[in-house]
C-alpha cells in the first residue's frame, strides 16, 4: 500500500480537496472500505450455501439465509463448495495481494481440490476434458449434464 | 481461453416445473442487469485496464458471471420441463413459447433480445469500476424482486446465493476503485485518464 500513498498529505493535514476518511480520500470519487486481512471465514460448505466466504459479506435479504442446498452431503457437492472457495479467495487475494494467511488458505483448498478431484473422476466420470486421460472410454459426453433436472440428489 | 468444468457452481434442483417464473427469471439469463451483460462488460473492459491486478479482477469476476448465465439457464430449462399445453395458456408462457418453444433464449422479462445497449466499455478505468458497481447493485435489486415474486424454495435457494455474490463483487470493485484512484495525483484524481494517458 505504500507505493498507493504518493501526494497524500501528511496524517491530520487533510488538504482542501481531500475528505475526513481514511487515508484521505479524495472527494467525488466513490469511496468503498476495504474489507480486513485475515478476515473471518466460514467453513465447510457453509460458503457455498450462502453464496459468500466472508461473514462480513455476508448481507442476507429480510434476513433469510439458505439453510442447506440441493447437493449438501454429496461427492461433488464437497468438490463444489471447495471450488467456490478458490474462487472466493481469488477475487479476495485479487485486491489483497500481500495476504499471506489467505493465500495459504487458497493453497490447502486447492490441495484439497486435487485429491478430491481425482476420486471423484474415478468413480462418477470426468469434470475436465484432461480427466478423461483415466477414463476406459470416451465418457465425457455422458449424460446426464450440469443443468439437467436429476432427481438422485448428488447425481451429477 | 476457457475450459469447461462439468459442474455448475451452485446446484439446481427444482422439483416443480413452473413456467410462470420462468418469464420474469429469464430477465437475468438476458435481460438489462443480466449475467451474460455481466460477463460481456468485465471481460471486455478488462483489455482498458491500466494495471495488471485490476485486468485480473476483470477476469477472475467475468468469468465467474459466465457460471451464473448458465445458473440462470439450469433455473429455467428446469422450470420450463414437461409442460402441457394447457399450463402453457394458463402461465402466460405463451408469447415466449410461440418463439422459442422450450429453449433457453436471453431476453429481457419483457421480450426484448439481449442488447450490449445495457453494458459501457468506456475506456477508462475510474469510470468502467463505477458502472461496474452501479451493475452489481441492479442486479442486486433484480435478484430481491425476484424473490418478491417467487415463492419456490428450490428457486429461491438458487436466487439468494446469486444475489449475495452481487454484494461479495460490489465491494471487490469498490476495492480495485479505491486502489486505483490512491494512485492517481491525490490533488486532482481526474487530471488524467488513466486507461488512455501515460
Amino acid at each position: 500500500m505504500d507505493s498507493l500513498k504518493r501526494d497524500v498529505p501528511a496524517e491530520g493535514a487533510c488538504g482542501y480537496k481531500c475528505g475526513y476518511l481514511p487515508d484521505c480520500a479524495p472527494l467525488a470519487t466513490a469511496w468503498t472500505p476495504m474489507q480486513q486481512e485475515n478476515p473471518p471465514m466460514y467453513e465447510g460448505c457453509e460458503a457455498l450455501t450462502r453464496g459468500t466466504l466472508f461473514p462480513g459479506l455476508d448481507l442476507p435479504f429480510k434476513n433469510i439465509i439458505n439453510k442447506s442446498n440441493p447437493y449438501a452431503g454429496t461427492p461433488l457437492g464437497e468438490l463444489m463448495a471447495l471450488w467456490f472457495i478458490i474462487k472466493e479467495l481469488q477475487l479476495y487475494l485479487d485486491t489483497h495481494k500481500g495476504d499471506r494467511e489467505a493465500l495459504k488458505a487458497l493453497q490447502e483448498t486447492i490441495a484439497l481440490e486435487r485429491e478430491g478431484h481425482r476420486r471423484y473422476v474415478k468413480l462418477y466420470g470426468p469434470l475436465n476434458i484432461t480427466d478423461v486421460e483415466l477414463a476406459d472410454c470416451y465418457s465425457w459426453v455422458d449424460g446426464p449434464w450440469p443443468w439437467e433436472y436429476d432427481e438422485r440428489t448428488g447425481k451429477k | 481461453m476457457f475450459s469447461y468444468v462439468k459442474s455448475l457452481q451452485y446446484p439446481v434442483k427444482i422439483a416443480n416445473p413452473n413456467p410462470a417464473l420462468a418469464k420474469f427469471i429469464i430477465s437475468q439469463y438476458g435481460g438489462p442487469d443480466g449475467e451474460l451483460a455481466a460477463s460481456l462488460r468485465y471481460l471486455s473492459q478488462r483489455y482498458s485496464m491500466p494495471y495488471p491486478e485490476l485486468r485480473g479482477l476483470l477476469t477472475d469476476i467475468g468469468v465467474e458471471e459466465l457460471g451464473h448465465f448458465e445458473i440462470v439457464a439450469a433455473v429455467i430449462h428446469q422450470l420450463t420441463r414437461e409442460m402441457s399445453m394447457e399450463e402453457i395458456k394458463k402461465s402466460g408462457f405463451d408469447t415466449y413459447f410461440v418463439d422459442h418453444t422450450a429453449g433457453v433464449y436471453p431476453q429481457f422479462a419483457s421480450g426484448t433480445p439481449w442488447t450490449a445497449a445495457t453494458i459501457g466499455v468506456k475506456g477508462d478505468a475510474i469510470t468502467d469500476l463505477t458502472e461496474d458497481m452501479g451493475a452489481e447493485q441492479k442486479a442486486r435489486t433484480t435478484y430481491e424482486n425476484i424473490l418478491r415474486l417467487s415463492d419456490d424454495p428450490d428457486v429461491n435457494n438458487v436466487m439468494r446465493f446469486l444475489r449475495e455474490r452481487e454484494i461479495v463483487h460490489f465491494q471487490r470493485f469498490g476495492e480495485a476503485l479505491r486502489k486505483t484512484t490512491e494512485k492517481l495525483d491525490q490533488r486532482n484524481v481526474y487530471v488524467m485518464n488513466p486507461s488512455f494517458d501515460k
